[in-house]
């Protein structure tokens, strides 16, 4: 796996686009946890390519590999077989690859801190002064219509609004490349649609790639490409509706 | 489902309900380990008492009965081991006629039979010439200026004198007792011995008095000393009245022909009184550590009680009613009660063995099992306390939704609202005050009753001042944390760099579990330094005894009548070891009718062998009052009775007759009173005086040393001890201070203080350490989830150890802080209301510096090692410990 696979780095410290735009590639990528009789192999024998602007709904049934491949490309976790690059991203602090946003399945704001300093905190992680990373912040929250919001505990919040907070932690690490594992799995369908709306916004400004994980078809509708996965292998990937090949 | 929840919570929450078990486990052990040393000191005393007892009855025999049927009715009695007749006879004086003639006043004569040495081992000490004949008492053999081989007369009431040759000079260590006036009423006995008392055997004692028993009745009477059988039950109070009942059934079937002197009876009144104090020490010493224990099960029950709301809501909103939830909660409790008290019992006996060489609870069978029973029922009370009361309160006061709340916006607690912390400061202020207006008695045993009164009043002015200062320091610190989040920002910097204003905001949400867990180390703190202090400020008063008792490390004692002058002390001076030596006069001085022992110091050097405490005078420093009694050698330090008695002022004229030394008589000596002398090395409990020796010197013409007080730098004292008793054979007595240490009594001496405190010492090191480590490493592991998506936010190692480090720095400084502050308060509070408990009582508390570093050390040590483990921990993937939580 390399993180330097790519052309010259770009002003903000990420390189710049490869010709092929790839950000992310994946080369017969494999997970497999534990070992022995009981080992569960989560991904086997994935490759694809994550092109810049990419608009990506990952689907597949429970427990198919989704979240662990999207982990597996947000450089949360390691492969086990194969390779993976970040060609078009180059390397982040701490060994992790450069300017990737992460949303979670489930609430993953910090209980004990307000709403403008769970999203600043990334940004502050990054070594950015803390006041910049406060104006960051607000900034972000205005943007996802949640500004109101900044002082609020997540407890204190609904679960679209926690997600939509979640959203603007991303938006404010300008990522080039934003992951989503299930944004609105514990939402209602409406809520679910506006968090949609608010991620496909942030990454149209942001000019970033998005991978979304979802079973809802609808939410997947969004979403110009459509990867589908099936025991933990990548089975078709589409372009739009009535158009899955095979990867 | 009970079987269900009960098998998850064994195998999923095993750490939590161990760490939950082992707090109860402590707060038993530390009760049930209390209830041996209870067991333990009591029997001790009582055993004590028994054995210091030279007679343990003497019987008089009334007026006109004749004493044999008597001695058959205490020799029937199997309780008896020996019971001998002695007879007692007043004397008119005694006169022995040497270079001058000298003559007593009124004086007892004894009569001894053979045996009685023998039977009685501790009544009499020979100090010269023979054991047996003839013998004088000590003080009289000095008032008469006789000693063995010399003859003297003995005043008989109507009679012609009778004339004896002395065999001996003894000493009477029980005179008290002995000359006791048996059967008198509480408060009535003589304030102290005769000054002149004569031993006789039996026949010359019969040939002397029998004609005036005759003439004077009044005048003779006969007793009998008893040693009865020590098998005594071992509370003493039990003992006590185990004893006075056979005393008095002796004197119910001898028809009134007999009055019992229970001196065995005293003795063991003086012990139920320790026993009291034990019972004292028990509430002061072991009561917080249990408390302090059952706070700290609280405590870690209270760390998972996020995670218990969370786990209740999910049952609720699965159709789980508010009673299943609370019978469910019920079951968590009960299992952790029971684990922790059958450890914790398991662990007190093993305890029990290695410190008091017990593993019983109890001195009896049913205190045993009551001690037991109790502990163990202590422990499922604090395990009910601290799981199922929350458990059963948040399922019944709070809806689902609430329920999954984890942080909140709170208000301050109800005590805090109401300013409970002021009005317990308060309280304890008022009861310290009303303590100290009956000078901190906290025992009162009225002589001769049944009854013992403790004054367990006065333990509630340390408790209300402890959890006071407790719940002070929980609002400081809620106030720092909260709206003074800015300063501890500042403060976290050097730890969490740029981070340092988030962990602050973080802490500054979570204020109130820090602030609990910060006052909890605290109170472990602060219940570790001040047992620690009172039992170095015991150790060292206990040291000042033994220290006032021998006077030095080696005290050399001359015979009554020897005239050895200061010149000796180079011959001592020379003995190899010998880093010092001090002499010290040693003179009887009459104040008025009053007999009092007068010491002649040298003002300038006697610093120099023995050490001299401020809080032995009054009314100056002993540095103060050894210059007085340089610059003006007609000074003289007395004691507060008899200032009181004399009704002196510090400048008073005080004429004292002393003893010339060419002439023999009694001289009058001008004194002037400078200061009241309360205590001084060799010099006796009640009454003396300190004057300068040579001033002494120069009035009586005599120089003649009574002691030589030996520094030996506290080093090779017995060797250096032996070294002298060689060079100056059976001349003088020599003491050492190692051996008055062991023998020296201070009246809690017989309690087993150092087997209770190594206990209290080892308990209290390990709450302060599970306080501070066990709540941190709980309240860690509560926000795992936080640190892993911190990683998965892309946090660095450093970073993370600047989100833990911070939290275990402020818990660390902030218990420390507050420990120290409030260790020290209650120190000085605690060794002001046990005052009673010293002796002599001490000027200031002895800070135990070792242990407090001890203490600190490993505090902190346990909190690095739990912050280090737990950013060890966070480096594990974070989606694999997401996908776990």
């Amino acid at each position: 796996m390399s993180l330097r696979d790519g052309a010259a780095a770009r002003a903000d410290g990420a390189p710049a686009t490869p010709a092929d735009g790839a950000l992310v590639r994946c080369v017969n990528v494999a997970r497999t946890f534990g070992t022995g009789p009981t080992a569960v192999v989560a991904v086997h024998d994935v490759s694809c390519t994550v092109p810049s602007g990419a608009r990506v709904a990952l689907m597949g049934p429970s427990g198919s590999g989704k979240s662990t491949l999207l982990h597996l490309i947000a450089g949360l976790d390691a492969p086990t077989g194969g390779t993976i690059a970040w060609p078009g991203l180059g390397a982040g602090p701490n060994g992790r690859p450069g300017p990737i946003g992460v949303i979670f399945q489930g609430p993953s704001l910090i209980p004990t801190l307000d709403v403008t300093e769970n999203v600043a905190l990334p940004l502050l992680f990054a070594g950015i002064p803390a006041q910049d990373a406060a104006a960051r912040a607000s900034a972000a929250l205005d943007r996802v219509g949640i500004a109101d919001l900044g002082p609020k505990l997540p407890e204190e919040l609904s679960g679209g609004q926690a997600q939509r907070a979640a959203v603007a932690r991303v938006i404010a690490g300008r990522p080039r490349l934003i992951l989503a594992d299930e944004p609105t799995g514990q939402l209602d369908h409406e809520t679910g649609g506006h968090v949609i709306s608010v991620l496909l916004t942030a990454a149209e400004e942001l000019g970033a790639a998005l991978i979304v994980t979802t079973h809802d078809a609808q939410i997947a509708a969004r979403l110009p490409h459509r990867w589908t996965m099936r025991d933990g292998g990548l089975a078709t990937r589409g372009a739009g509706p009535g158009d899955d090949r095979r990867p | 489902m009970i079987w269900i929840w009960l098998h998850g919570l064994i195998h999923r929450r095993t750490p939590r309900m161990a760490a939950a078990a082992a707090g109860v486990a402590v707060a038993v052990a530390l009760l049930a380990c209390l209830g041996a040393f209870l067991a333990a000191s009591k029997a001790t005393m009582t055993a004590r008492a028994a054995s210091g007892m030279a007679v343990d009855w003497q019987v008089q025999v009334t007026g006109g009965t004749d004493p044999s049927p008597v001695l058959g009715a205490v020799r029937a009695d199997p309780a008896t081991r020996q019971a001998l007749l002695v007879g007692f006879a007043q004397t008119t004086g005694l006169t022995y006629t040497g270079q001058t003639t000298q003559t007593t006043g009124s004086g007892a004569v004894l009569g001894l039979p053979d045996a009685y040495s023998r039977a009685f081992p501790g009544e009499i000490r020979t100090l010269t010439g023979s054991g047996t004949g003839v013998l004088l008492a000590q003080q009289t053999a000095a008032n008469l200026h006789a000693g063995p081989g010399d003859t003297i007369s003995v005043g008989r009431a109507g009679m012609a004198p009778a004339r004896v040759r002395v065999d001996g000079v003894v000493d009477l260590p029980q005179a008290d007792s002995l000359f006791q006036k048996v059967g008198a009423p509480p408060g009535s006995q003589p304030s102290a011995p005769p000054d002149n008392v004569l031993l006789l055997p039996q026949a010359l004692w019969h040939q002397l008095f029998d004609p005036q028993a005759r003439t004077r009745p009044d005048l003779v009477t006969t007793q009998i000393h008893i040693r009865r059988s020590h098998a005594l039950p071992s509370d003493p109070a039990a003992a006590y009245t185990a004893i006075t009942a056979a005393a008095r059934n002796l004197e119910a079937r001898t028809a009134g022909g007999a009055v019992v002197g229970n001196n065995l009876g005293a003795a063991l009144d003086s012990a139920r009184q320790d026993a009291a104090y034990a019972q004292i020490l028990f509430l002061f010493l072991g009561l917080p550590g249990a408390v302090l224990a059952g706070l700290l099960t609280a405590a870690i029950a209270g760390a998972g009680a996020t995670r218990r709301r969370r786990e209740q809501a999910l049952l609720r909103t699965r159709g789980a009613s508010v009673r299943q939830v609370t019978r469910l909660a019920a079951v968590e409790a009960a299992v952790v009660g029971i684990a922790g008290s059958v450890v914790g019992l398991a662990g007190a006996a093993l305890v029990g063995r290695v410190a008091f060489g017990s593993a019983r609870f109890g001195a009896t069978t049913a205190t045993a099992v009551a001690w037991t029973a109790g502990a163990a029922v202590a422990g499922l009370v604090i395990a009910a306390l601290t799981v199922l009361v929350p458990a059963h309160r948040d399922a019944r006061a709070t809806t689902v939704s609430a329920g999954r709340l984890t942080v909140g916006r709170t208000r301050a607690p109800g005590w805090s609202r109401y300013g409970l912390d002021f009005v317990l400061l308060a309280a304890a202020g008022a009861v310290f005050a009303v303590t100290g207006r009956n000078g901190y008695q906290l025992v009162l045993a009225p002589e001769g009753q049944p009854t013992i009164s403790v004054s367990y009043w006065a333990f509630a002015g340390p408790a209300l001042l402890w959890l006071g200062t407790g719940l002070l320091a929980w609002r400081l610190y809620d106030l720092l944390l909260g709206p003074g989040r800015r300063l501890v920002g500042a403060g976290l910097r050097p730890l969490a760099g740029g981070l340092s204003g988030t962990v602050a905001a973080g802490m500054a949400r979570q204020r109130r579990l820090l602030a609990r867990s910060i006052v909890l180390l605290a109170l472990a703190v602060a219940f570790a330094a001040s047992t620690a202090t009172f039992n170095s400020t015991y150790r060292r008063q206990a040291e000042v005894d033994a220290w006032l008792t021998n006077g030095a490390d080696v005290t050399v004692t001359e015979s009554p009548g020897a005239s050895v002058g200061p010149d000796q002390a180079r011959r001592l001076a020379a003995v190899p070891g010998v880093k010092s030596v001090e002499p010290l006069q040693h003179r009887f001085a009459y104040v008025g009718s009053d007999l009092q022992d007068l010491y002649g110091v040298r003002p300038g050097t006697i610093r120099r062998a023995t050490a001299l405490q401020d809080a032995y005078f009054t009314g100056g420093t002993a540095e103060q009052l050894t210059h007085t009694l340089a610059v003006r050698p007609d000074s003289i330090l007395v004691s507060a009775e008899t200032v009181k008695d004399f009704q002196l002022r510090p400048g008073d004229l005080l004429n004292l007759r002393l003893q010339n030394g060419r002439t023999k008589q009694f001289t009058t000596v001008p004194f002037h009173y400078v200061g009241v002398v309360n205590e001084f090395p060799t010099a006796p409990k009640d009454s003396f005086f300190v004057a300068n020796a040579s001033y002494v010197a120069q009035k009586t013409g005599s120089a003649t040393i009574g002691a030589f007080l030996v520094d030996t730098g506290g080093q090779h004292i017995a060797s250096v001890a032996h070294r002298i008793r060689t060079l100056l054979g059976p001349t003088a007595t020599v003491t050492d201070l190692a051996t008055t240490r062991r023998v020296v009594g201070s009246s809690l001496t017989a309690v087993d203080l150092a087997g209770l405190t190594r206990v209290e010492l080892t308990f209290a090191l390990l709450l302060a350490a599970a306080s501070g480590g066990l709540v941190l490493a709980l309240g860690l592991a509560e926000r795992r989830r936080t640190f892993a998506i911190a990683t998965a936010l892309g946090a660095s190692r450093r970073q993370l150890r600047g989100f833990v480090s911070g939290e275990a720095a402020a818990l660390a400084v902030g218990g420390l802080v507050a420990g120290a502050v409030i260790g020290a308060l209650v120190s000085q509070m605690l060794v002001k209301v046990l005052t009673g408990v010293f002796d002599p009582p001490p000027s200031t508390p002895t800070v135990p510096w070792p242990y407090l570093t001890a203490l600190g050390s490993i505090t902190v040590a346990t909190l690095a090692a739990v912050a280090a483990a737990a950013v060890r921990l966070a480096r594990r993937p974070a989606v694999q410990v997401l996908r776990e939580l």
